[in-house]
């Protein structure tokens, strides 16, 4: 970049940041990072489409972390034309795409009002030809469980949390006028825990952090016991390690504002599979604030979500545009 | 006496600047003054010898002398001194010195007496000097000035003019002696200048420089004053002389304040010179005045003596006119008398003749026989009465002329009528005062006042009219600021005009009302948001006002309330909803207004538009609730159910407790918080201002809240509206609760301060203004803050 630079000078050495050159910055990026083959590899955008000023975009990309393509929708706000915006990752739950969140939760228009870069990623790798890993709807594709798996044949490909966690902000970061500095996670029942497990295991790298209905205490219900045993093995430590009512326990500290909106209607709740009770618990314990809505009539549905994601978008965007 | 002219001169060659400020001086003058005072004696005893001769010395000789001592004191001198180490200059100074030696103590003499003419003469005014003294003084005085002028051709125009002017200056300043021995020395040094150059016969060094000392020795300017004898004096006569037991002061001092005071007698002439000339201005205006006066007087004296001539002229004519026909009907009546008279007279003689006739006849039976009718006709003639009666009198009656009428016109001359009534005029708007009203009327041009009598009254609906105490005022004007009333009352007046002929009727009767007394700001009452405030008063008047003026000063940085930035008149209520800027401090004032005029100011109240600010409502509180003294700072002491005791309260909460706050209405935002302690029960929200007062908050359409209990296992938070509420956990208990109140947006907001945390929003169409609640539900407290701006966390939501 700073090659560059010195034609732009003229403004003079203590110039304060010109505006001008805000709106330049995100497609000249791009093109010296691509410039750059070392770890990303080229984006080749799959769909665009127009949405309240701004775009979605379904981009897929061969990924380092998980050896594979993998796809993941963006939406950008009218705001990232003419500068960085804040990205609010979306994790979704089992059996996802990165098409239900994009397609189902009508969350364009409140981030386009508060100018937030939404990344929607798939939920698990796909196409690795791993045995077993479409027998189920709630183990191997469609559900990475967002943690990085340990045991064979899973460790090479089923790396969801580094990739969540590591190269795909980089990739939006080279990619997008996206403001590295700020980021926050949400998710949907397994991306509900998704994200609260990124956050919490991640003290300071997200602003913020919601989730609807999210599998609270994986450790303790049938989901996570299968995902966890498969990926990680029989050893209950590594699986506390992903699991956010464990992870409370030993949160430092700091600031982490967490909303959780909870269908009471919602069936996975019922039959004991997300278990937010012990997850407010530990928060209450702990101090960590947290608001859980237990919103009556609701289920476990994109329904529910569409119902209130812009509460949780205006609460990321509480943090993310402070 | 002489060494004091020795001295002044000398105090010139010593401080050649010819500057003998006290400073300069003191010093040298300190140390020889021991010597001074033995000089002086000697001196003193010397000189009348000398003087004596004085007189008889040549002229050329004396001027010679004069110059040559004079020259001494000079800087040329001093500086001829400081060179002069030859040995010619000693020879010869040696040799003059014997040569001059008489001479020369006299030249001195003479030249003391020059320099000292002016001391001389301050001393004598002071009169403190001894008569011998005075005596030598005013002779050497009268010979100085003759011996230099004698000289003078001699020596040539320079010297002549040096001295006149010496003369010159010397006179005018004797008074102020201070002043005049500069100059002298001045002057002095001058002259003895010219002759340095001029004459070569120096003094001996020797002698020079006893002189030197000699002067120095004496050298004592006066230098401080004598207030007793108002005189300068020499530090030294302070200590030994004839003030010794004076009062003195600096000079320096004397002289400031001899100024000062004639400074302020400067300002008296000052303000004398413009009373005069206000005083010649005013008797120009008098003269103009009895110019008019004297024609108006001449024009009814005209008036009034052509009356009474007219009267007088008819009057005689009339009288005239009487006494001639009385004249003619006298007249009249003494000719017909005489007619008849004549005619009685032709009888007798007739008769006589006949009777003549008759005798003449000699025939008896003829005679008679004619003399029977004869004697028929003198029966006839003698019955017939001799009337010889004046029938008028001669005399005229003596009429007494009746003057009376005329009298009274001639007395009407000086005297004049009676004024008609005077015409009250209306008030004037804002002529009024609290306590005052100013009253006008007029009167006719003609008439001639003395003065008025304005009555008064005050104007009661209460009591009949008759009842309130009349009161009368003389005024020479044709106003009256008639004081000591009661504020926002009317008063009736009316007023007659007065002279030395008597009272005119009394004028039409005008009612004035006084201003109102200043309203009183409810100051507890008062609330502001960020963009308004509700100002409440008092009118402080028991009869109505008509309208109130609120009068608002915004402070900027430093700067006071005294300047009114805007004025929102006509205001009929007690209370005004004032738009503000934001984040502003502000003085508010009302002033009440009535016809009479606006009312003082009202003591001022101060609203800052930071944040919202309200107060609780304590009509509204539950009995059990107590507001402390800080006002926003609730507390509860023990829960009963103290229902029964409760049905009759009018507007408090019976069965919740809980009190209401009173916040502005105004639309747009609204924030305040709320302290709590983490166990505390309580319900915090909005409600309606009739919000059921039997009913628990939030549980009916007419209120929001926020309400936390503690359960065994948790705290538990409601938020409460229609009874209902969200099922909602929070993990963290807050201690400070934000409330947002959007009414632009329809939310009503709950957040954790400490973490910032949004807790719960209601969205909600309140159809009317709403107002803060808050409610315990446990034995505690719970402090409310408001009046703070909103935190920034809270914003972005």
């Amino acid at each position: 970049c700073p090659a560059h630079f010195p034609l732009l000078r003229h403004h003079g050495p203590s110039a304060r940041a010109s505006p001008p050159l805000a709106p330049e910055v995100p497609n000249f990026c791009i093109k010296i990072e691509r410039s750059q083959p070392a770890e990303s590899m080229a984006l080749k955008q799959i769909s665009s489409n127009k949405c309240f000023e701004g775009f979605q975009k379904v981009f897929e990309h061969d990924s380092i972390e998980l050896k594979c393509k993998m796809r993941f929708g963006i939406y950008l706000p009218p705001k990232a034309e003419i500068g960085k915006c804040p990205v609010l990752y979306w994790l979704s739950g089992l059996t996802c795409t990165e098409q239900n969140f994009i397609t189902k939760s009508g969350f364009h228009q409140a981030a386009a009002e508060h100018g937030l870069i939404v990344v929607a990623p798939d939920t698990s790798p796909r196409g690795c030809n791993i045995e077993g890993e479409d027998e189920s709807w709630d183990f191997g594709t469609g559900a990475g469980f967002y943690v990085d798996a340990t045991e064979e044949p899973w460790k090479t490909n089923y790396r969801m949390y580094s990739y969540i966690k590591d190269e795909l902000p980089k990739l939006i970061k080279a990619n997008f006028p996206a403001d590295s500095e700020r980021m926050s996670v949400f998710g949907h029942s397994m991306g509900g825990h998704g994200a609260l497990i990124l956050a919490l295991k991640n003290p300071g790298k997200y602003k913020s952090v919601s989730a609807f209905a999210p599998i609270c205490n994986p450790v303790q219900c049938p989901w996570g016991k299968k995902a966890f045993g498969g990926y990680l093995g029989s050893d209950l430590t590594k699986w506390e390690a992903y699991d956010a009512t464990h992870l409370v326990k030993s949160y430092p500290d700091s600031h982490l504002d967490i909303l959780i909106d909870q269908g009471k209607d919602d069936q996975f709740l019922s039959a004991g599979q997300l278990l937010p009770d012990n997850f407010i618990a530990a928060c209450t314990e702990r101090k960590i604030p947290v608001v859980f809505r237990l919103e009556p009539g609701y289920d476990h549905s994109y329904f529910f979500i569409a119902t209130f994601v812009n509460d949780h978008i205006r609460h990321h965007a509480k943090y993310l545009n402070a | 006496m002489e060494n004091e002219f020795v001295f002044s001169s000398d105090t010139a060659a010593l401080d050649p600047a010819t500057d003998p400020s006290a400073s300069m001086m003191f010093p040298e003058s300190n140390e020889n003054e021991p010597e001074g005072l033995t000089f002086y004696h000697m001196d003193l005893y010397d000189s009348k010898g000398r003087l004596e001769i004085f007189p008889e010395e040549p002229a050329g000789r004396g001027d010679g002398a004069l110059g040559e001592t004079s020259k001494e004191p000079t800087g040329p001198g001093e500086d001829y001194r400081s060179s002069d180490q030859s040995a010619y200059d000693l020879e010869k100074e040696v040799d003059e010195l014997t040569k001059l030696y008489g001479l020369d103590e006299d030249k001195e003499i003479e030249q003391e007496l020059l320099g000292g003419n002016i001391a001389t003469a301050g001393i004598l005014e002071s009169k403190e000097t001894p008569a011998h003294k005075e005596g030598v003084a005013a002779g050497s005085y009268g010979s100085i000035y003759n011996a230099p002028k004698s000289s003078s051709p001699v020596n040539g125009s320079q010297h002549k003019t040096d001295m006149e002017s010496t003369e010159e200056q010397e006179l005018p300043c004797k008074d102020s002696q201070d002043e005049s021995q500069h100059l002298n020395n001045v002057t002095a040094s001058d002259e003895l200048h010219n002759h340095a150059h001029s004459e070569e016969e120096l003094g001996s060094d020797g002698r020079q420089d006893e002189q030197s000392i000699q002067p120095n020795s004496e050298e004592e300017a006066a230098d401080i004053y004598c207030a007793t004898c108002k005189i300068p004096i020499r530090a030294f006569d302070k200590l030994f002389g004839d003030h010794k037991d004076h009062e003195v002061t600096q000079l320096a001092n004397a002289v400031e304040s001899a100024k000062e005071e004639i400074q302020k007698n400067m300002c008296k002439l000052e303000e004398q010179v413009t009373e005069m000339e206000n005083f010649s201005s005013h008797l120009e205006e008098i003269f103009i005045t009895v110019e008019e006066n004297f024609g108006r007087q001449e024009q009814n004296f005209e008036m009034h003596y052509n009356e009474v001539m007219q009267t007088l002229t008819q009057r005689y004519e009339e009288k005239v006119d009487g006494l001639g026909e009385e004249k003619k009907q006298k007249l009249e009546a003494l000719y017909g008398q005489l007619v008849s008279c004549g005619e009685n007279l032709d009888t007798c003689k007739e008769l006589m003749e006949t009777i003549q006739e008759l005798c003449k006849d000699k025939e008896k039976a003829d005679f008679i026989k004619a003399a029977v009718p004869v004697v028929d006709r003198l029966g006839e003639f003698f019955k017939k009465d001799m009337d010889l009666e004046l029938s008028t009198l001669p005399d005229f009656e003596d009429t007494v002329i009746d003057f009376s009428d005329v009298q009274q016109l001639i007395d009407s001359i000086n005297t004049i009528a009676a004024p008609s009534a005077p015409v009250i005029n209306p008030q004037a708007p804002n002529s009024a005062t609290g306590t005052s009203v100013r009253v006008c009327w007029g009167l006719f041009s003609d008439d001639t006042v003395e003065f008025y009598q304005l009555y008064y009254k005050q104007v009661s609906d209460d009591t009949p009219s008759e009842e309130q105490a009349e009161l009368m005022l003389k005024v020479k004007e044709t106003y009256c600021m008639v004081t000591n009333l009661m504020p926002n009352t009317q008063y009736e007046f009316w007023v007659s005009a007065l002279n030395t002929a008597g009272v005119s009727p009394v004028s039409e009767r005008a009612v004035y009302v006084t201003a109102p007394s200043p309203p009183i700001i409810k100051r507890k009452e008062s609330r502001s948001c960020e963009n308004a405030a509700l100002v409440c008063w008092e009118s402080g008047n028991m009869n109505p006002v008509d309208s109130y003026t609120v009068e608002l000063s915004k402070l900027t940085n430093g700067e006071n309330g005294d300047i009114i930035t805007e004025s929102i008149v006509g205001i009929p209520n007690c209370e005004a909803l004032i738009q503000l800027e934001p984040g502003q401090s502000y003085i508010i004032s009302v002033r009440a207004v009535n016809m009479g005029g606006p009312s003082e100011r009202s003591e001022p109240v101060s609203i800052h538009t930071t944040g919202t600010y309200f107060y609780l409502n304590e009509d509204t509180a539950h009995p059990l609730l107590s507001v402390l003294e800080d006002g926003l700072t609730i507390a509860c002491s023990e829960v009963e159910n103290l229902e029964c005791d409760l049905a009759f309260r009018d507007n408090g909460f019976t069965r919740c407790i809980a009190i209401l706050g009173s916040m502005i209405p105004f639309q747009g935002k609204h924030y305040w918080e709320v302290e709590v302690d983490e166990n505390m029960e309580y319900r915090v929200g909005v409600a309606f201002e009739n919000t059921h007062r039997h009913g628990y908050l939030g549980a009916n359409s007419s209120s929001w809240c926020m309400r936390h209990i503690v359960t065994p296992a948790r705290h538990k938070y409601e938020f409460l509206h229609c009874g209902t509420t969200p099922d909602i956990r929070i993990t963290v208990p807050p201690k400070r609760i934000g409330i947002l109140l959007d009414y632009d947006n329809w939310k009503l907001s709950f957040f954790n301060l400490d973490i910032a945390q949004h807790l719960y929003t209601f969205n909600s169409h309140f159809q009317h203004y709403v107002h803060p609640c808050f409610a315990l539900e446990k034995p505690g407290f719970l402090r409310i803050r408001n009046g703070i701006a909103m935190p920034t966390s809270i914003t972005l939501l």
